[in-house]
């Protein structure tokens, strides 16, 4: 290979080797891992084959619990999260007054941490103090009122409400930045050839905001998977492990119950997951790219 | 162009599957110093690096410089942490051969891992030899044990006593109740009155499970209880069933505030502190936490749960430091001396406003926190070991979501013992 071939490589390898390292690496033993029995200090590591991966399918009535919760959270986060923040960016895009305090207002959620969130909705879902029952007792609707938090049918989608309401501001502010980069010469194309405002969306917008889907999918996604300082600040998991997902479990097993195979396990069941929805994402996409 | 953003999603794909893959490592902990232990004599000072937690600073900074000040030779590097980061730090450094010269855990299933392990000093020899028998509270000592060898040095001993607000107390006309049913009859006085008799947060399961442990006393007996926490005894004894079968019943007559399973223990129980509410279950760490609130600790009364069984043992577990087996001697030696004046009765005295409930036979009483002493007397007749402490964490687990379950119904109290023995069961198979 010529000089001129290996250039680009030699300006990729430092930041490619410290990826191979410090993420690859731990990736690649975390797998290794999750073969054996072991309690992280002792010497005598057995090995197990897929029998960690049998166990949490056929016994651990606790993580399937956390990858049905997981499931439902990822389905919810890719629709509600990436739809609420489409809206609200295209609704932010146009001539507004107070625009930008809108766009301040709708990302501010973003940049508070988990628990604070977590504390904030917790006090908002209080039983008997809180605002929602409060709210519902004041409209005449108190029948309505609720423990919603301590109640395993609505713990887990309570909890999913105050995360959307805290991140939506990541997609919202990510479409916004596609919008912008959208020439208004190809909506006034479309306005000349009679297309109305549903049709510029479909052919237009939708089209051209292929790249930033990709970006919000994928962050979206990571997150969803990733989800633990919001359950574990309004329900530590309960009531009864209702609310346990995949993070929270996975933490449970490799640090309270020492179990690191079973941890391990856990950890790429999370890749597994992931993969099955990326895979006819990119698939689809790259499809649609070739036409 | 189109090969390029194929490779561009998969490059999307690949970081995915890494991050997921790798994101086992727990929250960063909040250092002050570094260092880790196995460290040597050599040099003109040892040096002891010790690991603590940040609620400790305000008491173990100034400790710490004293130390040093005596003991010119030895250096202290202390690193602060939060509770969870903590012990997932020392499982890590556990793992990596990296732990501390000394470091401070708690006891029981918690505090067994690194001498189970081999990780900690035996420290048998020198609390012989420096007549530990004589300073430290022999609840203290016996609760630092594993297999027979002292494992760490005594800091703290807490027992859980039942706390009420005085006020309300006056108000209904009532004392201390000296048996079970007793106990019952002031819950149901107080429902009809309108006031919730338990101020409990259930969320994370520990503060519900210290009303359970109790029913499981009161239900089974001292011995049954200790064989239960032992493991030999089977958990779906009917004494267990009938302590989920009375939660379950106070839970439906509305005993608990409503939705209490997913309250902040914290923030359920401060009503009791405004006299609002009947009954917690605490150790004289609340004081603290009452004062904090702005209500005078003395206003708040405490009694032993009437467990209908003698003598009246009460919930404890102690809290000590760890001293790292393969740290050099001198290094080893400097950690003991440095632990033993930390929880010293000197430096207790001293410190007794903040420092929690001692480990020791002998201390002064603390203003800000009258139930110390109250509640270092009343252990005396005896003591078990905190369930979350005592049973293996997976059962522990299992414990807390039994109590959820039978409470919403969605297990009956037998189903609730039967998943607590397999959880038993499971945790002989694998280890």
């Amino acid at each position: 290979m010529k000089l001129k071939a290996w250039k680009p490589w030699t300006f990729l390898m430092p930041a490619l080797l410290i990826y191979l390292v410090v993420i690859v690496g731990p990736s690649l033993y975390t797998l290794q891992l999750s073969l054996y029995r072991w309690n992280g200090i002792s010497p005598n590591k057995q090995f197990v084959g897929l029998q960690n991966y049998i166990y949490l399918l056929t016994e651990d009535t606790v993580f399937q619990k956390a990858l049905k919760n997981n499931v439902l959270w990822l389905a919810g986060s890719l629709t509600i999260i990436i739809g609420l923040g489409l809206m609200f960016a295209l609704l932010l895009n146009r001539k507004l007054k107070g625009r930008s305090l809108f766009r301040g207002v709708f990302y501010f959620p973003y940049v508070l941490s988990g628990i604070i969130v977590a504390l904030m909705w917790s006090w908002l879902y209080h039983p008997t103090r809180g605002f929602f029952n409060a709210l519902l007792e004041g409209i005449g609707l108190g029948e309505l009122a609720h423990p919603w938090l301590a109640d395993p049918k609505t713990a887990l989608y309570a909890v999913f409400i105050a995360a959307v309401w805290q991140g939506v501001g990541l997609p919202m502010v990510l479409f916004l930045a596609g919008l912008q980069s959208i020439p208004k010469d190809c909506y006034e194309a479309a306005i000349i050839d009679g297309a109305k405002p549903v049709q510029s969306f479909r052919f237009i917008t939708i089209p051209l905001l292929s790249e930033t889907f990709v970006i919000v999918f994928a962050t979206t996604m990571v997150n969803a998977m990733k989800v633990y300082d919001i359950i574990y600040g309004m329900t530590a998991g309960g009531p009864a492990q209702s609310t346990q997902v995949l993070s929270s479990w996975m933490y449970y097993q490799t640090f309270k119950f020492n179990n690191i195979g079973v941890g391990s396990a856990i950890s790429w069941f999370l890749v597994f997951v992931t993969m099955v929805v990326i895979i006819p994402y990119v698939y689809y996409t790259n499809k649609k790219s070739h036409l | 162009m189109k090969r390029n953003r194929f490779t561009a999603m998969l490059a999307v794909m690949i970081l995915i599957v890494m991050m997921l893959s790798a994101c086992g490592g727990g929250g960063s902990p909040e250092k002050n110093a570094a260092g880790t232990g196995a460290g040597d004599g050599g040099g003109d000072k040892t040096t002891v690096s010790i690991w603590v937690l940040n609620d400790q600073a305000a008491y173990l900074e100034p400790i710490i410089k004293d130390f040093e000040s005596k003991n010119p030779d030895i250096k202290v590097e202390p690193t602060f942490y939060g509770t969870d980061p903590l012990k997932e730090s020392l499982k890590v450094a556990a793992a990596s051969k990296t732990l501390p010269d000394m470091w401070f855990t708690w006891g029981g299933s918690l505090g067994a891992f690194y001498p189970e392990n081999g990780l900690t000093m035996d420290l048998t020899a020198v609390a012989a030899e420096h007549k530990w028998e004589d300073i430290y509270n022999p609840a203290a000592i016996d609760l630092v044990k594993y297999d027979g060898k002292i494992a760490g040095v005594p800091f703290h001993l807490a027992s859980l006593a039942v706390i009420y607000p005085k006020e309300l107390y006056a108000k209904l006309n009532l004392n201390p109740p000296a048996t079970f049913a007793e106990f019952e009859a002031q819950l149901q006085l107080m429902k009809d009155q309108d006031i919730t008799p338990f101020a409990v947060g259930g969320k994370g399961g520990w503060m519900l499970m210290r009303w359970v442990e109790q029913l499981i006393e009161h239900y089974g007996g001292v011995e049954l209880h200790d064989q239960l926490n032992a493991l030999e005894a089977s958990w779906e004894d009917p004494a267990v069933v009938q302590s989920f079968q009375k939660l379950k019943e106070w839970s439906d007559k509305g005993y608990f505030e409503k939705g209490f399973i997913t309250l902040d223990p914290q923030e359920a129980e401060t009503p009791l502190y405004h006299g609002l509410q009947g009954f917690a279950i605490e150790g004289a760490w609340v004081d603290l936490t009452i004062s904090q609130a702005g209500v005078d600790p003395s206003s708040i009364g405490i009694f032993k749960f009437p467990t209908d069984h003698q003598p009246v043992r009460m919930s404890s577990f102690a809290e000590m430091f760890q001293i790292n087996g393969s740290s050099e001697p001198a290094v080893q030696e400097a950690a003991v001396k440095l632990a033993e004046y930390v929880t010293g009765q000197e430096i207790v005295n001293e410190y007794i406003d903040q420092y929690g409930s001692p480990a020791l036979q002998q201390f002064n009483t603390s203003e800000q926190s009258p139930h110390t002493a109250e509640m270092a007397d009343m252990i005396k007749d005896g003591n078990f070991l905190i369930s979350d402490q005592a049973l293996p964490q997976t059962v522990v687990q299992k414990l807390f979501e039994a109590q959820d379950a039978v409470i919403l119904n969605e297990w009956t109290p037998e189903q609730a013992a039967q998943e607590l023995q397999k959880a038993v069961e499971a945790h002989k198979s694998n280890n």
